[in-house]
């Protein structure tokens, strides 16, 4: 005999209820006593003790030290439920140290235009904007004859206003605005000779590069400069603050430093 | 009797009223308190752009015919669950600072700095429990008391980054691959829950996670992007890992996600969400929705177990013209190379690619104990061929993708260098003993074995030349580097360079190669000065298609300059795989192009002879003035078949020179091993270009 339907709802709700308690029930255990020690803590445990008295504990001790560790634990969580921990100086000044730590990350306190301008003169060269070039050549791939092909272009320059013949580049021919250290990037070191006090606008050459020989012809050089303050206080103002975030930090780190004891094997070997 | 219809309708209208208001009570209340509303969370877009950031103006103009860039889109940091455990202190910061040059430390003491900076870089951590494990790891945070916190803690201390702590690592990393770890449900009834449900973000459900943390983690990594970008100069992007797999078998699924520009979503959309890729697109369509664009580059296909290309659906339906559609929107680009192997092609599925068997990575991705990774479906050439196959059956083409490389590094520094090498999980593989380069000292061996028994892990070392050696990491390599054609060094240009695939892949030089088709490029003169603004105008760049044009037979140039530092040039290859029209029925065949030394290709064989390059393996020289500083010709295609769908893309070969195992066992004063290689031929791929023949009137209806 079938049940009525609405005897069917409330059934399959209370069904889903029991089921609701059951699990949340089983599930939750927020507030657990149960102390866990995982096998990497035990290692730890032993290790110390092997490393304080010179061979591992016995049984009798391994029992003992793992005893002693659960009785720290158990009145560690004791303390803190009655709350042993408040107005106690010691934790009080490590857990002050703590926030100022954190406060020294965050703090962002705006810096005296004074300050901005001492830090950009002591780090002037920072913000040097390197000279630049901007440049056309004529490319002769490596072979033992690239040199007098480029010589040959070279005359022909001069007679003709172009070469008879040459080679396209694989980065192209002509170069506008590259420091030195570009110049280095796309040709090679060697290349860098001819842009030592180079006669600008007229072809010079040929200069090797990694790559093979080259004429130049440098129509324009912009001299290195250090920009004005002025110019970029802003640039400068977030170099300060991630420089002042760093030295606090060290700061912190120095205060702290000296507690601490560094134990290193004597004997280790790499 | 109208009193109690009245009667009724006041009660039941009271009583719908007092539901209704506790409703209302409740949602304020989980609002307000646990900041429970209804949607999704992963869909709330932030801009990470720095306010008052001085931009420095880019007046260099932009080159129309392109500039190669060279950087590296695969960067893991500390934020990452497994380079914490790996012993990696390095930050987001400290990467761009050494992609821009500067040096940084090793975990395990060593110093690491390019030779020249790069061009681009993307920090790309794992999405899953992004920042969490730093936070276990630091015995002052809220989490630290947690169980599951435990092992963690102070694992990084200085004195703790030793080889000596190797077990210990691989053992959290085992525990954390294996799904379920960090799974601490809170229970049903619990706020929390709800959260994760009405913000569809399963993370929320786990006690073992902190929103918090996993946020401003993610923005810290958006903010070290931002602060480093530098338009003209240097190149950044916002970006993770999305590292997932197949439930069974461990088929390795994972991808980077790069985003366009400074927004992303609030959190990266990991594991957690989902393990299966097409709910990754599905929420990147939705992104895109909104005007957020971003791509997903899959990587490590060689350690997938032939999952990452398969010719069916993560669900195992056939695959159709919308799910073709939708991957290549997702991922027009493919990692081919990084220092977990190459996967261009493997042995067994190239037998006539003499230069098949490089830096092959035969096992699955993370799986513990290791275990064999089957090559088919795994490897980019025959992910090329499958995709010919599913175009021809009309299903459309999912694998018509583009290639870069990258490093994968754990370090926040790639390694690029064979002479110098650091692998990339730290403490692990950071010494040549622990990557099985030189033999295990008795000492070392016996911490293997202890460790072996204690984590009931297989066999951590292996017999050879009379040697232990330690396994593990000696099919990796100093592998890989992303390069792209751009106008100029920025992030727009940069990214859409990656969705047009006009990108290639090296395994660590910079070598750069040009790749043009068309049908009239032999008429251009490889020596004029405008050969590249005439291969643009008569020709389509490498990642195009070429459409048929009548019966013409395509026509090719390529181009390829050798690394300033590295070895010089042998030859240029070029790879056609197609489909037969009658059956699509694939075949392969690797050509020689162009041989350096003058020397001359064999007609019948397609092969450059010997040009006489040799390594020597007592000091690691190489014969000097063999191969060339740049190659380049014209090519056209000897057996073509108008009718047929191919695909063709470039290699370019190095003279070989000294693997970093057998640098490393130089540097030590002793033979290298017998079973590796011992020399290797550094190299560069294109990105192919697509013959796409006239359309058959026929219709093809898959049975």
């Amino acid at each position: 005999m079938s049940l009525k339907p609405y005897l069917r709802i409330i059934l399959f709700f209370l069904f889903g209820f029991i089921i609701y308690i059951a699990d949340i029930t089983m599930n939750y255990d927020e507030e657990s006593k149960d102390i866990y020690i995982s096998d990497q803590e035990l290692d730890g445990l032993f290790a110390a003790w092997n490393s304080q008295v010179g061979r591992p504990p016995n049984e009798q001790e391994a029992l003992n030290i793992v005893n002693d560790f659960i009785e720290e634990e158990i009145l560690y969580r004791e303390a803190l439920r009655l709350g042993l921990d408040q107005n106690d100086r010691i934790i009080k000044r490590r857990l002050a140290q703590k926030i100022s730590f954190l406060k020294q990350e965050t703090d962002r306190e705006e810096p005296s235009s004074k300050k901005l301008a001492d830090f950009f003169d002591i780090n002037k060269d920072k913000y040097y904007v390197p000279p630049t070039f901007s440049f056309t050549h004529f490319y002769f791939s490596q072979s033992p004859e690239a040199e007098n092909k480029a010589k040959k272009a070279l005359s022909e320059i001069v007679k003709f206003g172009a070469p008879s013949s040459s080679e396209p580049f694989f980065l192209g021919k002509n170069f506008s605005e590259y420091s030195l250290g570009e110049i280095e990037q796309a040709f090679g070191q060697e290349l860098l000779i001819a842009f030592d006090n180079p006669a600008l606008n007229q072809w010079i050459g040929p200069f090797s590069s990694s790559y093979g020989e080259h004429l130049l012809f440098i129509n324009n050089k912009s001299l290195g400069y250090s920009p004005k303050f002025s110019e970029i206080e802003d640039l400068v103002r977030q170099d300060y603050m991630l420089q002042e975030q760093d030295r606090k930090i060290s700061d912190y780190l120095d205060s702290i430093k000296s507690e601490y004891r560094v134990i290193i094997n004597p004997t280790y070997e790499f | 009797m109208k009193t109690r219809i009245a009667l009724i309708i006041a009660g039941v209208s009271a009583l719908f009223v007092i539901v209704a208001v506790c409703y209302y009570a409740l949602m304020q209340f989980a609002e307000e308190k646990y900041s429970i509303v209804l949607k999704d969370s992963s869909l709330e877009i932030v801009d990470f752009a720095i306010e008052d950031k001085e931009e420095i103006t880019n007046d260099v103009p932009p080159n129309p015919l392109k500039n190669p860039y060279f950087g590296d889109l695969h960067v893991h940091t500390r934020y990452s669950f497994d380079a914490y455990v790996f012993g990696v202190n390095a930050t987001p910061y400290d990467a761009y600072r050494y992609a821009k040059g500067e040096m940084i430390k090793h975990p395990l003491g060593y110093e690491m700095q390019l030779k020249e900076p790069l061009d681009f870089y993307a920090v790309t951590d794992h999405g899953i429990y992004m920042g969490m494990i730093q936070e276990y790891g630091d015995p002052n945070s809220p989490q630290a008391g947690y169980e599951w916190a435990i092992p963690f803690q102070n694992i990084n201390r200085e004195e703790n980054r030793t080889l000596e702590s190797m077990g210990e690592r691989l053992n959290l990393f085992s525990l954390m691959a294996g799904d379920g770890y960090l799974e601490r449900p809170y229970p049903v009834w619990h706020p929390k829950m709800w959260q994760a449900i009405f913000t569809k973000n399963r993370q929320l459900a786990s006690k073992a996670f902190d929103y918090g943390v996993h946020k401003s983690a993610w923005a810290d990594i958006a903010n070290a992007a931002e602060e480093n970008n530098e338009p003209g100069k240097f190149t950044t992007f916002i970006g993770y890992e999305f590292t997932a797999g197949t439930e069974v078998e461990g088929g390795n699924l994972h991808r980077n996600v790069i985003f366009e520009s400074s927004k992303a979503p609030i959190r990266p959309w990991s594991r957690e969400d989902s393990l299966n890729p097409m709910e990754l697109w599905a929420w990147m369509d939705k992104l895109r929705a909104k005007g957020l664009d971003s791509i997903a580059i899959p990587h490590n296909s060689n350690g997938s177990n032939g999952e990452m290309f398969e010719v069916e659906t993560y669900y195992g339906t056939p695959i159709d013209l919308t799910y073709s559609e939708t991957r290549m929107r997702n991922e027009p680009i493919v990692e081919i190379t990084q220092v977990k192997g190459t996967s261009d092609t493997h042995p067994l599925l190239s037998p006539d690619d003499d230069w098949a068997d490089f830096e092959i990575m035969d096992g699955r991705v993370g799986a513990r104990p290791p275990t064999y990774s089957y090559p088919a479906g795994g490897y980019v050439r025959d992910a090329y061929l499958r995709g010919l196959m599913l175009d021809w059956k009309g299903q459309g083409n999912p694998y018509k993708f583009g290639l870069i490389g990258s490093t994968d590094t754990h370090l926040g520094a790639g390694s690029f260098d064979e002479s110098n090498f650091w692998s990339k999980v730290g403490v692990v593989d950071g010494s040549p003993m622990s990557r099985g380069s030189i033999p295990l000292t008795e000492e070392r061996l016996e911490q293997l074995r202890d460790y072996s028994e204690e984590y009931n892990q297989p066999v951590s070392a292996v017999e050879v030349d009379g040697n232990s050696y330690a396994i593990g990491f000696d099919q990796w390599g100093s592998s890989g580097l992303a390069a792209v054609w751009a106008e100029e060094n920025t992030r727009e240009s940069i990214f859409s360079a990656l969705r047009r695939k006009e990108a290639f892949a090296t395994t660590g030089p910079r070598v750069a190669v040009r790749f043009f088709a068309g049908f009239d490029l032999t008429s251009i003169d490889i020596n004029a000065e405008s050969l590249i603004e005439e291969a643009y105008d008569k020709g389509v760049p490498m990642g195009a298609d070429l459409f048929a044009d009548g019966e013409k037979v395509p026509e090719f140039l390529v181009w390829a300059q050798k690394d300033k530092y590295s070895a010089s040039l042998q030859r240029i290859q070029i790879i056609k795989g197609s489909v037969t029209n009658s059956g699509a029925r694939p075949s392969e065949k690797v050509f020689d192009v162009i041989c350096s030394d003058g020397l001359e290709v064999d007609p019948t064989t397609h092969r450059c002879p010997d040009n006489g390059a040799r390594v020597n393996i007592e000091d690691c020289s190489i014969t000097n003035n063999v191969g060339a500083t740049e190659l380049k010709a014209t090519w056209r295609d000897p057996d073509f078949n108008p009718k047929d769908k191919a695909f063709y893309y470039v290699r370019v070969l190095e003279n070989p020179t000294c693997r970093w195992s057998t640098w490393d066992a130089l540097k030590a004063g002793i033979k290298p091993r017998s079973d590796l290689h011992k020399t290797i031929q550094e190299r560069a791929w294109s990105s192919p270009i697509w013959y796409i023949p006239v359309p058959e009137d026929i219709d093809i209806f898959a049975l």
